[in-house]
């Protein structure tokens, strides 16, 4: 699914006429969005990365150098904010001293890396938000947004147990992430909006695992013992999925299990769904690939202008399509 | 930066032995200043070039290094005064998270004005401190202990009073609204050059330097560092000394949150997490000791510099962070071992 902020588009089209008939004559339709873009460039890519310590944002990374690779032109910088605020502001900064020819960052958290964005904008450079946005609109405050939406795709989870996994009802829990983080609370939000669907499902306990596997582990034994009854449980990671795992088999419990970001590789969701372990994954699209796609656009196509907002959709990974993605 | 004509007098313990000045003794007082000379000298040599600009001294650059080390900076001033006296903080980072929540709380939901809110901030930083430090001296329990037991606390209270959501601050004029006047803290001064967060750092800083080296308070602090008992026998009061030290990194903590609220525009029972370490890693680099009674604010202020600069010069380089933690891990070890030819030398043992 793709939008397009065509207001936006419209008042830029509008504000560059103004500007063409300012400089009566000498102003083009319209300027590509980098002066120095062409085909056979050199150009440095900055990406902020808000935490290399979290899995999936290691999967992010590899995709991302990946897809930079397959271009001749581009050099990728990848500076890891260690899910540090400061850091990764001045790291941004440090990625507008160098004049890098676009900026991709991941925020860790919204408001504080906003002014940062800006700076960068100020100084001419576009910045392709990745996962998490900062505060303002796409197309103006940035040039853009690539990646999934939390909230939706919990929610996706949510209906899923509705509909699927406990269709009559029943006792089901929830492991959330870094309590107060703004993947956990819309993924917690998601969630539970989804399963709204079936009065007939009680959500009996919610815990903070701060998306690591063995925190999860202890909250979900916990959990069972305290509620024996628990049909399904959503992991809002895939780490914390594989943590609550091994507390079901510890208690002896057939538990449901959905993770959350659908990680390849063997310790990944994707495996774990393949192997019966879980119920479900829902994949957290890096976005990756539609990054270094725009970043071609802007430095090699020179575009005068790209979406501003790229919906990666989530994959519902099941029994059913695991096994043919886990072979990929 | 710092300014490197202070005297940093040490006051030695009054059972310090008569000897020759010892060199290596020199070295290791300006240990953290040599660092980050030499850091700064790296750093220009290895500086990426474009047109020919060095980027490493390019002044946005300078500005740069020095707001991101703001924060740590103002805790590592408080930490100082704490180790000198051969005590440790851990609540730090965990205090800046909580600072920071309460600020944020105060003013978006709350409908505090702005000074009301800072000095809430501000006292409830010094209370936690003093709570820290009387419950370590009334029941002579080790501050590594108690003040463990503070971040966990600091760390509650902030999810509590936050209700698990991180909170935004925005600026105007209504409730709701934060003053937009407080949003300077994350601008820069003097025609966009000097950080805010900076200038809070080096004015934290100058006051710390005059009160560890000039005030009575200063030599008590010390006296106590360096014998305890020696200094009780000779009428320090040595519980008010521990627990002021306490309420000194109370305080820097507490103004550390509120500079990351203004800074960054939010408020997060996360924040600030793991700057317990990088303020202890800049003092120990600093020179001053963890076995007390010797330390100085200036070497904290270098090595929090020198810090920065090195995580600066690496990322410009776009060389890995693994790199830069293990180049700290060196720095860190290798500070401790000068201290402790010194400390030998002077017969001082361990």
């Amino acid at each position: 699914m793709r939008t397009t902020l065509r207001g936006s588009r419209v008042l830029r089209a509008a504000l560059l006429a103004g500007a063409g008939l300012c400089v009566a004559g000498t102003a083009q339709a319209a300027d590509p969005m980098v002066k120095a873009c062409a085909k056979d460039g050199q150009f440095v890519i900055g990406f902020s990365q808000a935490n290399n310590a979290e899995p999936y944002r290691q999967h992010v990374n590899d995709e991302l150098t990946a897809a930079a690779k397959e271009v001749p032109g581009f050099t990728l910088q990848i500076a890891d904010g260690a899910g540090n605020v400061n850091t990764q502001t001045s790291q941004v900064d440090n990625f507008i001293t160098q004049k890098v020819d676009i900026l991709l960052i991941s925020p860790f958290e919204a408001a504080p890396l906003t002014p940062a964005v800006k700076r960068a904008m100020d100084a001419g450079i576009p910045v392709i938000e990745l996962d998490r946005k900062t505060v303002g609109d796409p197309g103006k405050d940035y040039t853009a947004f690539i990646g999934g939406d939390n909230f939706k795709i919990a929610e996706e989870a949510g209906k899923f147990t509705a509909s699927k996994l406990l269709p009559d009802g029943g006792e089901a829990a929830v492991l959330e992430g870094l309590p107060s983080s703004t993947p956990a609370v819309e993924r917690l939000n998601g969630f539970k909006e989804g399963v709204k669907a079936n009065p007939k499902i009680q959500i009996v306990a919610e815990q903070a695992a701060d998306w690591v596997p063995d925190k999860a582990q202890t909250a979900f034994s916990a959990m069972l013992q305290a509620h024996p009854d628990i049909k399904v449980l959503y992991a809002s990671n895939d780490m914390m999925a594989a943590g609550a795992l091994l507390a079901a088999k510890g208690a002896g419990k057939d538990v449901k299990i959905i993770g959350t970001d659908g990680l390849p590789g063997p310790a990944g969701g994707i495996e774990a769904v393949a192997k019966g372990d879980w119920a479900a994954t829902f994949t957290y699209p890096t976005g990756a690939k539609e990054a270094i796609e725009m970043s071609k656009k802007i430095l090699l196509d020179c575009a005068t202008s790209v979406d501003a907002n790229v919906t990666v959709d989530t994959t519902a990974i099941t029994p059913e399509n695991a096994k043919q993605l886990a072979g990929k | 930066m710092s300014d490197q004509k202070i005297s940093v007098a040490a006051n030695p313990p009054a059972a310090a032995p008569k000897h020759r000045v010892d060199p290596l003794a020199i070295i290791v007082r300006f240990q953290s200043l040599i660092g980050l000379v030499l850091v700064a000298i790296g750093g220009i040599i290895f500086s990426p070039r474009r047109h020919g600009e060095i980027l490493f001294l390019n002044p946005d650059n300078i500005a740069n290094i020095v707001r991101a080390v703001s924060e740590t900076g103002i805790i590592a001033i408080g930490m100082t005064f704490v180790i000198i006296t051969a005590g440790i903080d851990l609540s730090v980072g965990a205090v800046l998270g909580l600072s920071a929540v309460v600020t944020a709380t105060m003013m978006i939901s709350g409908g505090f004005g702005l000074i009301s809110t800072i000095l809430a901030v501000l006292a409830m930083g010094v209370i936690f401190g003093v709570v820290q430090g009387t419950i370590s001296t009334r029941f002579r329990l080790e501050p590594f202990i108690v003040t463990l037991a503070g971040l966990q606390a600091a760390r509650g209270l902030a999810l509590i009073v936050s209700g698990n959501q991180y909170i935004n601050i925005s600026y105007g004029d209504g409730p709701g609204l934060a003053p937009p006047v407080f949003a300077v803290l994350g601008e820069r001064l003097f025609d966009n050059t000097v950080p805010v967060a900076t200038i809070v750092f080096i004015i934290f800083a100058a006051l710390a330097t005059l009160v560890l080296n000039t005030t009575r308070f200063g030599r008590y602090v010390y006296a106590v560092g360096g014998n305890e008992r020696a200094a009780r026998i000779s009428g320090v009061p040595v519980s008010m000394v521990k627990i002021s030290v306490y309420a000194i990194t109370g305080f820097a903590s507490a103004l550390a949150g509120i500079v990351h609220a203004g800074q960054f525009n939010f408020g997060s029972a996360n924040d600030g997490m793991g700057y317990e370490l990088t303020a202890i890693a800049a003092v120990v680099i600093g020179g001053t000791s963890l076995f007390g009674g010797a330390g100085s604010m200036v070497g904290t202020v270098a090595g929090t510099i020198m810090l920065g600069a090195l995580a600066n010069i690496l990322q410009l380089n776009n060389i890995t962070p693994a790199t830069q933690l293990l180049a700290t891990a060196a720095i860190i070890v290798l500070a401790a071992v000068l201290q402790s030819l010194v400390r030998r030398r002077e017969g001082l043992g361990r």
